[in-house]
């Protein structure tokens, strides 16, 4: 939320969520070196390099894909979902010494500028791409280079200073080709290392990351599209009946259909409110969180609004839009329009109903 | 349904949440720290060898340049017959370097680095100020032993420099890049041949009558079949290449 500038806020839960990532990642680059070094004593500390930071950032994605889809069906994965920043630019950094130690090792010495040499070292089989007999000579360097270039753009603007200045839409628009990185590091695996080292591990592990990730989007989306797939009609005078409020738990929220808006109806005491469902932040389903200390708090970061007039209570100085709502005969209704932004709404009694 | 609300910047999170946090990390590691065994386990086995990297000896012997710079070297004293020659590349990516070019049967000094891959030797020339002429000689070609005139062989391109063990694994797609560049600089071809029981060998690739071997150094890491005499310079087993292709 906006408030005096401070680079990091760091604060107790973040170094604990950094910690466990940076053990994680030290348990699973030891592992690999150990166990290559005691089978494969031949292979040299670059290629351990090489190999064992490719695979932690490789893993990590598919953890940081993973948590989305999670978090959206079971709430009690938010806790990955908060630091979640972390661990991209942690697989960024990962990725930059993978290829940095690559580039070194395959281009650097040689007869053309190694950054060149990356796209060009055997450039005749780009044409393979229309030869099926030819086809796995295609050179897989240039997705990874895609890759890592989608990683480092992610990661530079991953610090909500670019969030706030390039606008969320904007900001997730860029942080959406995370999706497109995955795919060139699925493509460079598989047109790399994997026509190397011809053993099961690989491709069954790879196809099962590509299902899981896969099952858990395709699970994340039948449930918003269940949400979305309740359209309350408009009703008297544009009103719309989103749900009875015997169906809102007290502190609670719940993200609803009024016409084509997404709201989010919230029961605080005796009091139903409606605001929009999407965060300032980035975003996130206002829907799906609850009212703290008077606020209504976003789970994904814990930004919060007043009920009343959706503005974040000071000195920050967000606001959301509300809507006007109305209780009749234990029914909710919300005209999906919005009222003027931070005017004050009390909301409606849930006894007998207010216009 | 569990009532807990996670917020991530207050001190600590609810119990509940915690708990189960911890339990999925743990998990999550197990899982990766298996999936790394199994990755690090499936990985091929490569042959093994030597850079002495960082390690400079000093050399000396009959600098032969063709068909494949090499040095000859005598054979320890009390030994007899010819000691298997050493290929000569130069530092990075690079065959012989120019300034030990031209000096074709003469008796030189140097210094330099060894790889050693069994019976392979290579010597990475990498101090220039260290290399003397002590007796300028003119040689012609020399000949190795004949052991066929002709000779039809398949396997895969690789640069004898990172396959005598500068790199390992120094085969295959992810080492192609590589190969191309040291091909591509100077050092010296070869024809990786596998068995099917495991074994394999490499044939050092020459052109023939003293001209340099014509290949497209991009069939790196392809297979390919050379066709050609095979002469053997003390242990190693050079190819002179009448033809060279990509095998289908």
């Amino acid at each position: 939320m906006s408030g005096p500038y401070r680079a990091v806020h760091w604060n107790r839960q973040k170094k604990v969520y950094d910690r466990w990532v940076v053990g994680g990642l030290l348990i699973a680059i030891g592992t690999f070196i150990a166990v290559t070094g005691a089978l494969r004593p031949e292979f040299t500390a670059e290629t351990l390099i090489i190999r064992s930071t490719s695979i932690a950032a490789v893993v990590l994605l598919h953890i940081v894909l993973a948590i989305g889809p999670l978090a959206r069906l079971d709430r009690r994965f938010m806790p990955f979902l908060y630091n979640r920043r972390h661990l991209g630019v942690t697989i960024f950094l990962l990725g930059l010494t993978h290829a940095s130690m690559a580039t070194f090792q395959f281009h650097a010495f040689g007869d053309v500028n190694p950054l060149v040499s990356i796209f060009t070292a055997y450039s005749r089989d780009y044409a393979a791409l229309g030869d099926l007999a030819r086809i796995s000579n295609f050179p897989f360097e240039p997705f990874g280079v895609l890759a890592l270039s989608i990683l480092f753009v992610m990661a530079a603007t991953s610090h909500d200073f670019w969030l706030r200045n390039l606008g969320a839409s904007f900001w997730k628009l860029i942080h959406i080709f995370v999706y497109v990185a995955y795919g060139s590091v699925l493509i460079h695996v598989a047109y790399g290392v994997l026509q190397s080292e011809r053993g099961l591990a690989g491709p069954v592990l790879l196809g099962a990351g590509f299902v899981t990730l896969f099952t858990l989007h395709f699970a994340a989306e039948r449930k918003e599209a269940r949400i979305d797939a309740v359209i309350a009609p408009l009703v008297e005078e544009g009103y719309a009946k989103v749900c009875a409020v015997s169906l809102l738990r007290d502190g609670e929220g719940r993200p609803l259909r009024a016409g084509k808006e997404r709201v989010a109806v919230f029961l605080s005491g005796a009091r139903v409110y409606a605001l929009s469902n999407a965060c300032r932040h980035q975003g996130g389903p206002i829907g799906e969180g609850k009212i703290l200390d008077g606020c209504i708090t976003c789970p994904w970061h814990g930004w919060q609004y007043e009920p009343e007039n959706g503005k974040s209570p000071p000195p920050f100085e967000e606001v959301i839009g509300t809507y006007p709502v109305r209780v009749v005969d234990g029914d909710v209704y919300v005209l999906p329009r919005f009222n003027e932004l931070g005017s004050s709404c009390p909301g409606a009694g849930v006894e007998g109903g207010t216009r | 349904m569990n009532d807990e609300f996670y917020i991530g910047y207050l001190p600590s999170a609810p119990p509940g949440l915690a708990r189960r946090a911890k339990r999925v990390v743990l998990t999550l590691i197990f899982l990766g720290a298996s999936s790394v065994v199994w990755l690090a386990a499936s990985q091929a086995a490569r042959p093994a060898g030597t850079f002495e990297f960082g390690t400079v000896r000093t050399f000396e012997g009959v600098l032969i340049e063709r068909p494949i710079p090499m040095l000859r070297v005598s054979p320890p004293e009390g030994l007899e017959g010819e000691a298997s020659p050493l290929v000569l590349v130069g530092f990075g990516k690079g065959g012989l370097p120019e300034f030990a070019r031209g000096h074709h049967g003469a008796q030189v000094r140097f210094r330099g680095t060894l790889v050693i891959q069994g019976a392979n030797a290579m010597i990475e020339l990498n101090d220039p100020e260290s290399f003397e002429v002590i007796t300028p000689a003119a040689a012609g070609d020399p000949t190795g032993e004949i052991l066929s005139l002709n000779v039809t062989v398949t396997g895969e391109l690789v640069d004898t420099k990172c396959y005598f063990g500068v790199m390992r694994p120094a085969t295959g797609k992810v080492h192609r890049a590589c190969a191309v560049r040291c091909l591509s600089g100077g050092v010296p071809p070869g024809l990786l041949v596998r068995d099917d029981i495991g074994g394999s060998a490499v044939f050092l690739l020459a052109g023939t009558d003293g001209a340099p071997l014509d290949y497209d150094v991009e069939w790196a890491a392809l297979a390919v079949t050379a066709r050609g005499a095979l002469e053997l310079h003390g242990e190693l087993p050079v190819l002179r290449v009448r033809s060279l292709e990509l095998a289908h």
